[in-house]
């Protein structure tokens, strides 16, 4: 992967951000994200995958450091200007307000003035909600208000998405249609794609990974390279074995016993 | 919902002309001599005004409220600013100022309410914004602290100004007359104004501060603008004629039940809606008993509260 014959859309150049004096910290924090690049991000809780979403998206400010989109600072973009180039989806969605799903969709085009190529319906269809346009988000389950937020997403038409565990509450159906939704979008449009994400075998199936520990990068690059047995045992604590397919696919089995568990037993 | 919508236009303007035409003695449009049109002018009609700009002023800002703060059970006297001007314009009527004139009472409040919706702003901030549940708290606290030295006040003057002061406190739309309408139309209009202009930002700060930034729009500078403009219109409608329950916190639930969450269309509904339930019910409270007037923010409640439980044992009025 030769990241360096692509463009690079975000650039985080030393980056670092604390939460308070004893809040989790990120440091030093430098990698960019090139045009049509998938990268997963995977960590233990508390490792710092959303704040290094945040940071991406402009949401926190760095300490020290910078974040450039598109060669520019990240900071100097007007508002409206920024949603147009990157779109962030929270983890948590806490929504106690009867809107609509096609309302809500329908925000994604707040940053425009002359709505972009999609519209709301196009990006309902995209993710299977057409039925429920009309119903109100406050009445899905979990799974379906994490679509309905992904065709928000969808509808803003950001070249560069930063998504905070968009698997999270979606059935397996639901997580292989949208990973392949994104790919189908990257075929379209180009789009880059920086995830947090839970489960490392769907890690496995990105262009990159990086892998975080307390704020700092431990590994970044392709999966094959950065997912060691034992990178994973350092970020995770615990143990797994990486198997392989007859076609060569890597999968990761997880051991059931912890690493402490184990020394405890001995 | 534009249809409902327009059904709101319309039912308020219908409210409008009732009002101004039905009452103690109905007054025929078509067969004015110089009494009726003199009861028209120069009574009726502030006092429908004033009405109105109160009830537009509640709706709106109790929508406004409940989508900055993030909670269905926000109103406009849930900050304090309510409390804070009653205790200002009681101050007022007992220490019997009259350096403004007939306006004394009304700028008192207004002081109050104004000076009141700083404190809680400062108090809501930190880290360089407004924090919903900060605001809330300050707001909560400080309301108690100002209903709390009223109470004192009250308990210990033995003036005559204390049934006046209560008649404010409880809503008093008897009072109302042209002078005061201008600087209502003034301050409602514009936090109307502001609040359409904002009412994208508003809808993506329901969604939160994350989402709010994601679709362009800074989450703190768009928070201040609205608490501003709430704190402006709160404060009109209370040195307008004093406190009326039940607007503030249930007509946007009654609004958003028939017209959605949209606030593009959930604000200017609910300030109509607001403007005519305040109207309808000061036109009860005027000719019900006559010549005996009661209190418009009695009516409210006792019209209001059936049909707001009635709707919710239906879906969605609430979130709930």
């Amino acid at each position: 992967m030769s990241s360096a014959s692509k463009p690079m859309i975000l650039e985080l150049i030393d980056a670092c951000f604390s939460y308070g004096k004893n809040g989790h910290v990120v440091d030093n924090l430098a990698f960019s994200v090139g045009e049509g690049e998938f990268i997963g991000l995977l960590g233990a809780n508390g490792s710092g995958k959303s704040t290094i979403l945040k940071l991406g998206s402009g949401i926190l400010k760095p300490s020290a450091g910078k974040i450039m989109l598109w060669g520019k600072q990240l900071q100097s973009y007007r508002n409206k200007d920024r949603a147009k180039l990157i779109s962030y989806l929270p983890q948590t969605l806490d929504i106690s307000v009867p809107f609509t799903i096609r309302e809500l969709v329908g925000m994604g085009l707040y940053p425009y003035d002359i709505p972009p190529a999609i519209t709301p319906d196009e990006a309902l269809d995209m993710v299977g909600l057409t039925d429920k346009a009309d119903a109100h988000i406050t009445d899905l389950s979990g799974g379906e208000k994490r679509r309905t937020f992904i065709a928000m997403t969808l509808l803003q038409g950001a070249g560069l998405l930063l998504l905070d565990e968009p698997l999270a509450n979606l059935d397996i159906k639901y997580q292989i249609e949208l990973v392949r939704l994104l790919r189908t979008l990257r075929g379209q449009r180009n789009i880059s794609v920086v995830m947090a994400l839970h489960d490392i075998n769907i890690g496995l199936q990105f262009d990159k990974v990086m892998l975080i520990k307390n704020g700092g990068i431990l590994g970044f690059g392709r999966p094959e390279d950065v997912l060691t047995e034992s990178s994973i045992t350092d970020a995770f604590d615990i143990e797994v074995k990486i198997l392989r397919q007859t076609d060569g696919k890597a999968y990761v089995s997880y051991q059931e016993n912890y690493r402490k568990w184990q020394g405890m037993q001995k | 919902m534009k249809i409902n919508f327009f059904l709101i236009v319309l039912i308020f303007f219908a409210v409008l002309a009732i009002s101004l035409f039905l009452g103690p003695t109905p007054i025929n449009p078509l067969a004015l001599d110089g009494t009726t049109r003199e009861i028209l002018i120069n009574i009726r009609a502030p006092r429908i005004a004033v009405a109105v700009l109160m009830g537009m002023a509640l709706g709106a800002s109790g929508a406004v409220l409940q989508g900055i703060l993030r909670n269905p059970l926000a109103d406009p006297y849930i900050l304090g600013i309510s409390s804070g001007a009653s205790l200002a314009a009681a101050i007022g009527i007992i220490g019997g100022v009259t350096i403004f004139g007939t306006f004394s009472i009304p700028v008192f409040a207004f002081a109050g309410a104004v000076l009141t919706g700083g404190i809680v702003g400062v108090m809501g901030w930190k880290r360089g914004g407004l924090w919903p549940e900060r605001l809330l708290l300050a707001g909560v606290g400080l309301s108690f602290l100002f209903s709390a030295l009223l109470m004192l006040i009250m308990s210990v003057s033995r003036d005559e100004g204390i049934r006046r002061a209560m008649l404010w406190i409880f809503g008093d739309l008897s009072m109302s007359d042209w002078e005061r309408v201008p600087y209502g139309v003034l301050f409602v209009f514009g936090g109307v104004a502001i609040s359409l202009w904002r009412a994208k930002a508003l809808n993506a700060l329901i969604l939160g501060d994350e989402f709010a930034h994601s679709l362009g729009f800074a989450p703190q500078t768009e928070r201040v603008l609205l608490f501003i403009s709430v704190g402006l219109m709160t404060a009109a409608s209370v040195s307008l004629g004093g406190m009326i329950g039940f607007i503030g916190l249930l007509i946007p639930h009654i609004a958003r039940f028939f017209i959605g969450s949209d606030n593009r269309l959930l604000v200017p509904a609910s300030a109509l809606g607001g403007g005519a339930l305040l109207c309808a019910a000061d036109l009860i409270a005027r000719s019900a008993l006559p010549p005996m007037e009661l209190p418009a923010g009695i009516i409210t409640a006792i019209i209001g509260s059936p049909y707001f439980l009635y709707l919710l044992r239906r879906k969605n009025v609430l979130s709930v």
